[in-house]
């Protein structure tokens, strides 16, 4: 509980299945890629997008069976679009210096200073001895704490780093750790993993690609959305699938054991109270943590202000670098650069990623494949609420084509309003529902940046991430349907389902 | 001073209303193999004005520059301007409000020769060919829509669109250069609309042979044989 290290060592396979996919994992990853490069070209696609789309499949099946740690199928990505020519040397290296890559290394600087000033741990007990008697409340309790976030908080990944050592001494307490991740560990990981990015699709500023989805609408749409018209629609889809996938998932994925469902410390949770009050009042480096945490916190909080303030926008890393800065400085800072717990296996299996997605949508691969899948459909004369459902489907599933949501929103907006126009439908009737999806990023560690923050946690497996992904998007996906058959059509947002274009 | 500044105004006005509009402008290129190429392109002109037009083609060197179907009075010249080719038009008094004309060109060299100088790095291997178009409104009107298609030889495909300038607006749907099929072939297609005077627009794309060399075959499948052998102990039981 004292430390929270981020180890680079490969998880160990835990069953036969495992281990079989570790061995098959590697050829099957080869012959993929070789499927792909082979294929006779498509029209519309350059034999660069192909190689692209040939080495990032290569890589995602070794991410999912794990032949090798992420970290080093990352570095043959970024080898394999080099040599293929999809990229060049020069775009590949440049994403290590990337704001992602730069927020994380700073994040984990913040992080440790919580961890060694005990203040994660001051809190994780907490949490754990108000709501932790019995483990499905102490994930309620981090459900409600993102719910809280999200709002304030638009950066996903500044919000996953400031609550995730909050996530592992709780995991620890219910004896989910790195060498021995138990269910609870799955649950606890994969759920914030999830409430992250979902409950940003609450508000229209929960991320910037929900502002451009709104500019994009308005620009190509002609019509205007408003803040409480995103709020009203995308606040209930989002809250109810997370209180969903907080009971599926201990009940349906993940189910707990008996044991794993106290805290395993020896004592119970009688012992957690004693730990507690042991830690006394705080203490003046806890003090000093929080001030600092507080600053950089203001800092993401207030971001639309900063022009108006300081004349200069502070983006979230550089609040983060201010506070690492302050965490850092001799004498009056907290931490030594030598304490730094800086996980930089993380950071170049996030590089090698990132390459791999800038290099498909760069080559306009993403793109193709999101076009193939809209025109191999005849969207003319069916009924709104098949069309409603065939846009909603592509827009959630599609995030696990490209790890941007900024690309996959000015690809994929333009043509569903296009497609609306086309059909003879309202643009907002469908181009606002399929914004809602934007922020489900959450099929596999590399979709989004917490996603791939969290993967360093090694409590669940690429496997794992898939499954509790694709659960949710296809609840959200039920959901929004539900919605766009029911409470959309009563806002007036949507027609009814049965109608039909003239 | 006042008469002279409304005297200037009242004669841009009456030129830049006179000036005949070119609603369309577009250019299909067919390139063959040995890398000369044949374009035929459509010019549809609206408020169409006698006196002279000029055009730029946006091409080097071009040859053969002729109309394809002769409109009565209208005469066409190459002229050369700044290592480019340009269109002068001559539209004749009775020429009719709204025409089409259809004209055609020929290319010796479609793609770009680079001649290394001993010691220089080539940029592109042995087997690409790089095409470079770059097209200047030149001209005082504005072109409501500029297309070029350039369809590859036989046997060629997109490597990747290395320069597809200017950037698409927020409302244009699509990239500025989508490469799609053509006659039979894989072709890239450069389109913009409403190019003011001084407006510009290009494309460079790398070609490559179709086929794929059979290396990463054998140094895959040599790979994949290479691991399951080594690495068998993965999923056999440990001997006791």
């Amino acid at each position: 509980m004292e430390k929270m290290t981020l180890s680079s060592k490969t998880r160990e396979a835990q069953s036969p299945t495992e281990q079989w996919m570790r061995y098959l994992g590697f050829p099957g990853g080869i012959l993929l890629f070789l499927l792909i490069m082979y294929l006779p070209a498509g029209a519309g696609l350059s034999a660069g997008a192909q190689a692209g789309a040939a080495s990032f499949a290569l890589a995602l099946v070794w991410w999912v069976t794990e032949p090798f740690p992420t970290y080093v199928t990352s570095l043959v990505l970024m080898f394999l679009l080099l040599v293929t020519r999809t990229s060049n040397a020069k775009a590949i290296m440049d994403v290590l210096g990337m704001e992602v890559i730069w927020l994380n290394l700073l994040a984990f600087i913040l992080a440790s200073m919580l961890v060694k000033t005990r203040l994660a741990k001051r809190m994780a007990l907490w949490l754990v001895v108000r709501f932790g008697h019995k483990a499905s409340w102490a994930l309620l309790a981090f459900l409600v704490l993102q719910l809280v976030l999200a709002p304030l908080i638009p950066a996903t990944a500044a919000r996953c780093v400031m609550t995730l050592p909050l996530m592992i001494v709780v995991a620890t307490i219910y004896g989910s750790t790195e060498a021995t991740p138990n269910n609870f560990g799955k649950n606890m990981m994969l759920l914030n993993l999830a409430c992250i990015s979902v409950l940003s699709s609450i508000t229209m500023t929960g991320s910037s690609a929900n502002l451009i989805a709104v500019g994009l609408i308005q620009n190509m749409g002609g019509q205007r959305v408003y803040y409480m018209d995103w709020m009203r629609v995308g606040a209930p889809v989002a809250i109810l699938t997370m209180v969903l996938m907080w009971i599926l998932g201990q009940k349906l994925l993940f189910r707990m054991k008996p044991e794993e469902q106290v805290p395993q410390v020896e004592g119970g949770l009688e012992l957690v109270k004693k730990q507690f009050e042991a830690m006394g009042p705080l203490g003046f480096q806890e003090k000093k943590a929080i001030a600092i945490f507080g600053l950089v916190l203001f800092l993401w909080m207030t971001d639309i202000f900063h022009m108006r303030w300081f004349g200069v926008e502070i983006s979230a890393p550089f609040a983060a670098l201010l506070g690492a800065v302050i965490v850092l400085f001799p004498r009056w800072g907290i931490l030594s650069w030598a304490e730094a717990d800086i996980p930089w296996h993380l950071l170049i299996f996030s590089a090698g990623a990132y390459a791999g997605g800038l290099a498909l949508d760069d080559t306009g691969a993403a793109e193709w494949g999101v076009r193939m899948l809209f025109g191999g459909m005849n969207l003319k004369g069916v009924p709104f609420g098949f069309t409603f459902t065939v846009v909603i489907s592509v827009m959630m599933y599609s995030h696990l084509l490209t790890t941007s949501k900024t690309v996959r929103t000015l690809i994929m907006l333009p043509i569903i309003i296009t497609l609306a126009k086309a059909l003879g439908w309202s643009p907002i009737s469908l181009a606002l529902p399929a914004a809602l999806c934007i922020d489900w990023v959450v099929g596999l560690p590399i979709s989004g940046k917490p996603n791939v923050i969290m993967f360093s946690t090694n409590q669940f497996s690429v496997g794992d991430n898939f499954k509790y992904g694709m659960l949710t998007c296809t609840i959200g996906v039920a959901i929004l349907v539900i919605s766009g058959a029911t409470w959309f059509h009563w806002l007036g947002i949507t027609p009814s389902f049965w109608a039909v274009a003239p | 001073m006042k008469m002279l500044r409304l005297l200037t105004f009242i004669l841009l006005a009456s030129v830049l209303g006179m000036a005949t509009d070119v609603q369309t402008y577009t250019i299909r290129l067919q390139a063959e193999s040995d890398e000369t190429g044949k374009a035929v392109g459509v010019l549809a002109l609206a408020n169409c004005t006698p006196g002279v037009l000029v055009l730029p083609l946006g091409f080097a060197a071009v040859e053969d520059l002729r109309l394809e179907e002769p409109a009565v009075g209208v005469r066409l010249e190459s002229v050369a301007r700044n290592g480019m080719t340009q269109m002068k038009l001559t539209l004749p008094a009775d020429i009719s409000a709204k025409t089409n004309l259809k004209f055609s060109f020929r290319l010796k060299q479609v793609f770009q020769v680079t001649k290394l100088k001993p010691g220089e790095k080539s940029t592109l291997p042995a087997s690409s060919r790089s095409f470079k178009h770059a097209f200047v409104n030149t001209q005082e009107g504005v072109i409501g829509n500029y297309r070029v298609e350039l369809i590859f030889p036989n046997g060629l495909m997109a490597q990747a669109i290395r320069e597809q300038l200017p950037k698409p607006a927020k409302n244009e749907v699509g990239p500025r250069v989508l490469l799609t099929k053509l006659e039979g072939r894989q072709a890239a297609i450069l389109q913009l609309s409403k190019l003011q005077q001084g407006d510009d627009t290009s494309m460079v794309v790398e070609l490559v042979p179709i086929r794929r060399s059979f290396g990463w075959l054998i140094a895959g499948l040599v790979l994949a044989g290479l691991y399951l052998f080594r690495f068998r102990d993965l999923v056999t039981k440990p001997k006791s």
